[in-house]
């Protein structure tokens, strides 16, 4: 096959779509674990329950097909909003008692949270997959036709990216956040409740995958089962990246979702493959992943 | 008929004293008086089992199947059940679309409920799989919305009966309908895309063997696969659009379908190729009635609109309708046949024991929504039409159909093949 131009492009395109997807659920997983050493094996369902709270508000402007791009704004918000705050019911009620327990007891009990929380989403939206049609008419860069929705992926991908880089380290309470990574104690020494800075780093991580369940809806179908698809997904991106590293988040989000969208036209067979052969790599090498600190090993 | 002698007539006669006879006078009376109900719950349950998923990539075809089941069975429980004393007891267990989750749980409903039949499942990966449980433990599987051609081929089981088209079926189909659209449009190249597991690896195999003998010109460019259940599909539409095919043949169905669709639509698939042959069923029908583009060619295993001068397909309609305020699908369509199937088997045999129905059902003929149709003796495929039309919007429904002037409905005989292919390669079973 010829790799010319008309192929890269917009396979680089579709891939970039991907990562930006991948980084927006992972990013919150990671921030949680980097400051909390929580690791939410719920994280993909928050996304998915976000999906389906912004369907439903969706659904109060019209039908969803053909439904204005622009009403996925406020939907979202709203999701986010909901996201948030079930995020610190459940940190206040369930994770707070995890912290000193060991991982796969933390595990357990974001995994109990993942069959709940699918058990409420079939109880309200019944197991029929939904999805929002933008109906928006594909366009054509460079000669070839792209999604005009990816733009609004990568856009809002980079966005939070951006926004949770100048929050960790030109916000006070970013600061502060970055600081109990290293010394709860320290912390708690100087007067700062860091019950509280675990709270709202769980509503945000959770916000976070809300966000991610709004913004992606029109591109991606909701379905019960896609969350558990989506977690081992943002694993990889965690590992690859380091855990607790924005940055690395993102970096490796790209490079997983780019890596894939080759190698399913390229390697068909292998393309899975080829992601957890660069997860095998980076055990190997660097365990703490491409951005992440020895510490946190 | 036996005939009794005299000589045992007295033997009987004599055996009866003043007493019993009139005691067993009375009770023979008394069940003669007592209501029909009143002797139907004297009847053994019939345990059915239900493996279809709820969640996962097959639940939105199983949705209105599960429906379907529901209502067929409640439906016969109002007349007191099969053989009118047998009420049906349902014991539905969800498979999550994966053949692990279908055997254990397979396993649980034989042994636990003691089912005697299981309708089901969604995917074929999940029906080869029950049946190793099925044939082991003598249990009848009803297979409608699985429905690879091993099951009534290399993995037959005289267990086993199909009441849907099966892949070989589908893909014969369809092919003659390609192959024509092919030789109008001087098609040349053409890719596949499918759904990697037993189903969409099927049909894809019988589809690209059927169009090598029937347009040899028709070259195979590429053929991609995507794990079931996949959400995003951009990087495979993408490097579709970039190899330019005359076509794409999707092997894909149930939700997919859908994400396929919509996806390839905001990329503008339909702008550089055809999507030809695709499972646009009564689900995909109603579900994307918005988005559906006109014209698409696609095929479907049950649809109500070929057959609505069939009774019993306007009783499924009808039934529908009332519980479901909607009009039935594909997979509601098969499963009713399957439910009042297995009744007319159990009438055919007199009796709910399973090797006498498993019997009776062997070369039936039943009555369904799609008319009159007969289980092949070699194979247990019941002999059902695959249809293949052109989306239209039709006035007398709320969303498109098939055009149904120019629809093509294929049956069995022409597309299944010949028992010596359909027992090629099957499986020793004791």
């Amino acid at each position: 096959m010829e790799l010319g131009f008309d192929f890269i492009f917009p396979q680089l395109m579709a891939g970039m779509s991907r990562g930006m997807l991948l980084f927006l659920v992972a990013a919150g997983l990671s921030l949680i674990f980097g400051v909390m050493n929580i690791l939410n094996f719920a994280h993909a369902t928050f996304w998915l329950l976000g999906g389906y709270i912004t369907y439903s508000v969706l659904t109060l402007f019209g039908p969803t097909a053909g439904i204005s791009p622009l009403l996925v704004i406020p939907a979202t918000l709203v999701a986010i909003a909901v996201l948030v705050l079930i995020g610190f019911a459940i940190e206040r009620t369930l994770v707070q008692k995890m912290y000193d327990r060991d991982v796969p007891e933390q595990l357990l009990l974001t995994f109990a949270l993942v069959l709940i929380i699918g058990d409420v989403i079939k109880l309200i939206w019944g197991v029929e997959d939904r999805s929002v049609f933008l109906g928006l008419p594909p366009v054509e860069l460079f000669g070839q036709f792209v999604n005009l929705y990816y733009f609004v992926i990568i856009g809002v991908g980079i966005t939070v990216f951006a926004g949770l880089h100048l929050f960790l380290h030109k916000t006070s309470f970013g600061r502060i956040v970055r600081a109990a990574v290293h010394s709860r104690e320290m912390v708690e020494a100087l007067g700062i409740r860091i019950s509280t800075i675990y709270m709202v780093v769980f509503g945000i991580g959770v916000g976070l995958a809300g966000l991610a369940g709004g913004v992606v809806l029109p591109l991606t179908p909701l379905a019960l089962g896609a969350d558990i698809d989506l977690i081992i997904q943002c694993f990889v991106v965690v590992v690859v990246g380091g855990f607790g590293s924005i940055i690395g988040t993102f970096v490796a989000a790209l490079l997983i979702g780019v890596t894939y969208s080759f190698a399913i036209f390229l390697w068909p067979d292998g393309a899975l493959a080829v992601i957890f052969l660069i997860v095998i790599a980076i055990l190997i090498v660097r365990p703490w992943g491409l951005f992440g600190t020895e510490l946190r090993t | 008929m036996k005939k009794i002698t005299d000589q045992k007539w007295d033997g009987i006669l004599k055996s009866i004293d003043r007493r019993r006879f009139l005691i067993s006078s009375a009770a023979a009376g008394v069940l003669t008086l007592t209501p029909r109900f009143v002797s139907a719950a004297a009847g053994e349950t019939y345990n059915l089992g239900v493996l279809l998923p709820s969640t996962g990539a097959g639940a939105n075809w199983a949705d209105s199947a599960i429906k379907a089941i529901n209502i067929a069975v409640a439906d016969i429980n109002g007349r007191g059940g099969f053989l009118g004393k047998h009420p049906i007891k349902i014991h539905y267990r969800d498979t999550h679309t994966k053949p692990d989750v279908a055997t254990r749980e397979g396993r649980s409903i034989i042994l636990d409920e003691k089912v005697r039949a299981i309708v089901g499942t969604y995917s074929s990966a999940c029906a080869l799989a029950l049946q190793e449980i099925t044939h082991e433990a003598k249990v009848l599987q009803l297979a409608s919305i699985s429905n690879s051609a091993k099951i009534v081929g290399a993995n037959y089981s005289s267990y086993t009966y199909e009441f849907g088209p099966n892949t070989k079926m589908m893909s014969n189909a369809i092919v003659k309908a390609v192959a024509k659209l092919a030789h109008r449009n001087k098609w040349k190249r053409y890719i596949t895309i499918g759904q990697d597991y037993e189903w969409g690896r099927n049909i894809q195999r019988g589809f690209v063997k059927e169009l090598a003998k029937l347009g040899p010109d028709v070259k195979l460019q590429r053929e991609l696969w995507f794990k079931l259940g996949e959400s995003d599909l951009g990087s495979y539409i993408s490097g579709i659009m970039s190899l330019k095919p005359d076509f794409v043949f999707p092997a894909v169905a149930g939700k997919d379908s859908r994400t396929l669709m919509e996806q390839g639509q905001a990329m503008g698939l339909l702008k550089v190729t055809s999507l030809v042959g695709g499972q646009i069923t009564t689900v995909e029908l109603q579900q994307q009635k918005d988005t559906l583009p006109r014209g698409l060619v696609g095929m479907s295993r049950c649809a109500f609109f070929a057959h609505l001068d069939e009774p019993l397909m306007q009783k499924y309609i009808k039934m529908y309708r009332d519980a479901q305020g909607q009009y039935p699908t594909d997979m509601s369509c098969m499963n009713f046949d399957v439910v009042y199937g297995l009744e007319q088997g159990i009438q055919k045999a007199g009796t709910i024991d399973t090797e006498a129905v498993k019997n009776a059902l062997k070369g039936a003929t039943l009555k369904t929504g799609r008319g009159t149709r007969t289980f092949r003796k070699c194979d247990n495929q019941l002999n059902v039409p695959t249809y293949i039309g052109e989306v239209f919007d039709d006035p007398d429904y709320p969303f498109p159909i098939y055009n149904r002037d120019k629809m093509i409905v294929v049956e069995a005989e022409d597309v299944w093949g010949t028992c010596e292919e359909a027992e090629a390669g099957r499986k020793k079973r004791s």
